[in-house]
């Protein structure tokens, strides 16, 4: 069994990159859509996504899947993730006649970051040990 | 196709202006929302049309949420190391964001949706989403009101950190993601690999307790 992994692991390690590349955005749809599928059949209500993020940690804790299978696709993605975000983010275009409330919702999100981000930040530190 | 184009093209003018301008408010996410927002109002297209020809673009945004795991991966003797500060800091962060947004959306009476949406703001926006039919909110404001928390929260909580003196890069990782989500974490691996990491997973545990919040309180 381990010598399989072996065996295969040598394989795709002499991949080109490209090959290497679409062989990590397949494994990470993969794990969206087994994340997905598990969130659906389990009613979890959490995204199909993360489920899908923590069952690949857990996959790479357990050497089942390779680390450099999926590194390149990996960092290639989450190095434009803030631009991943931006069809969601123009979605406060259906809200504009909401107007003036923006004031108020802009405010009471302000106060939940700076208060939460705070309390995590400082416990966080106070916390961290030092023995690194 | 025409806006996936305007969208990338939006976000590379960010980056370029985020490289010469050096502000926390010359965010990339940011800067291309407005522009691909401007555009939009300007030639009249509705936000449905703009999301059904970018949808090939969202779609990417699955996997990328997946491809956090390969920082906790790389980084997990160090993260192993730290779980009580993560999960300790982490949650108290998370309530303590959840407590401030319904108490004070209560005390200034913004209107009953507002208030069920503000409740999963610190939430990731599918988590808002799922979690609209169980807080009576419309889901596509929870959804909004989510991801704008965290383009919020990625301006801001930088250089609020930087204030506070946090400057362990786990700390300020960890705070970011705890309330900012996805465009936090985005913002915090611009800080470097292992901000990035611990706030992947304060956002993980900030899913697992708006959820368990909302449901203790859908049952109550």
């Amino acid at each position: 069994m381990t010598d399989r992994v072996r065996a295969t692991a040598s394989v795709t390690a002499r991949l080109p990159a490209p090959a290497h590349f679409v062989l990590g955005l397949g494994i990470l749809l993969g794990f969206a859509v087994l994340g997905q599928a598990l969130v659906t059949t389990l009613h979890l209500p959490l995204p199909g996504s993360v489920t899908g993020m923590a069952l690949l940690w857990a996959a790479l804790g357990a050497r089942v899947f390779r680390l450099h299978w999926i590194a390149d696709a990996a960092d290639g993605l989450l190095g434009i993730l803030g631009l991943l975000f931006v069809p969601a983010t123009v979605g406060f275009l259906g809200y504009l006649s909401a107007g003036a409330a923006w004031g108020w919702w802009l405010l009471i999100m302000t106060a939940g970051l700076l208060f939460g981000a705070g309390v995590a930040g400082l416990l966080a530190s106070r916390l961290e040990r030092e023995d690194t | 196709m025409i806006w996936i184009t305007v969208t990338l093209l939006a976000f590379a003018l960010g980056v370029v202006v985020q490289s010469r301008l050096r502000s926390p408010l010359a965010n990339p996410t940011l800067i291309a929302t407005l522009v691909v927002a401007a555009l939009l109002l300007l030639v009249r297209v509705p936000y449905a049309t703009y999301l059904r020809d970018v949808g090939p673009l969202q779609g990417l945004l699955a996997p990328a949420v997946v491809a956090l795991a390969v920082p906790l991966y790389r980084l997990r003797a160090l993260l192993a190391r730290q779980w009580r500060a993560l999960i300790v800091g982490g949650l108290s962060g998370t309530l303590s964001g959840v407590a401030v947004d319904v108490s004070l959306a209560r005390v200034l009476h913004v209107s009953d949706d507002a208030q069920r949406s503000l409740l999963t703001a610190p939430a990731t926006s599918p988590v808002a989403l799922q979690l609209a039919h169980f807080t009576g909110a419309p889901p596509v404001l929870a959804a909004t009101l989510a991801v704008l928390s965290g383009l919020l929260g990625a301006l801001i909580l930088p250089p609020f950190l930087s204030a506070l003196g946090v400057r362990s890069p786990l700390a300020r990782g960890l705070a970011i993601g705890a309330v900012a989500h996805g465009v936090g974490t985005a913002r915090a691996r611009e800080e470097g690999e292992l901000t990035g990491a611990a706030s992947s997973i304060g956002m993980g545990l900030a899913a697992l307790l708006v959820t368990l919040v909302v449901a203790g309180l859908s049952r109550g």
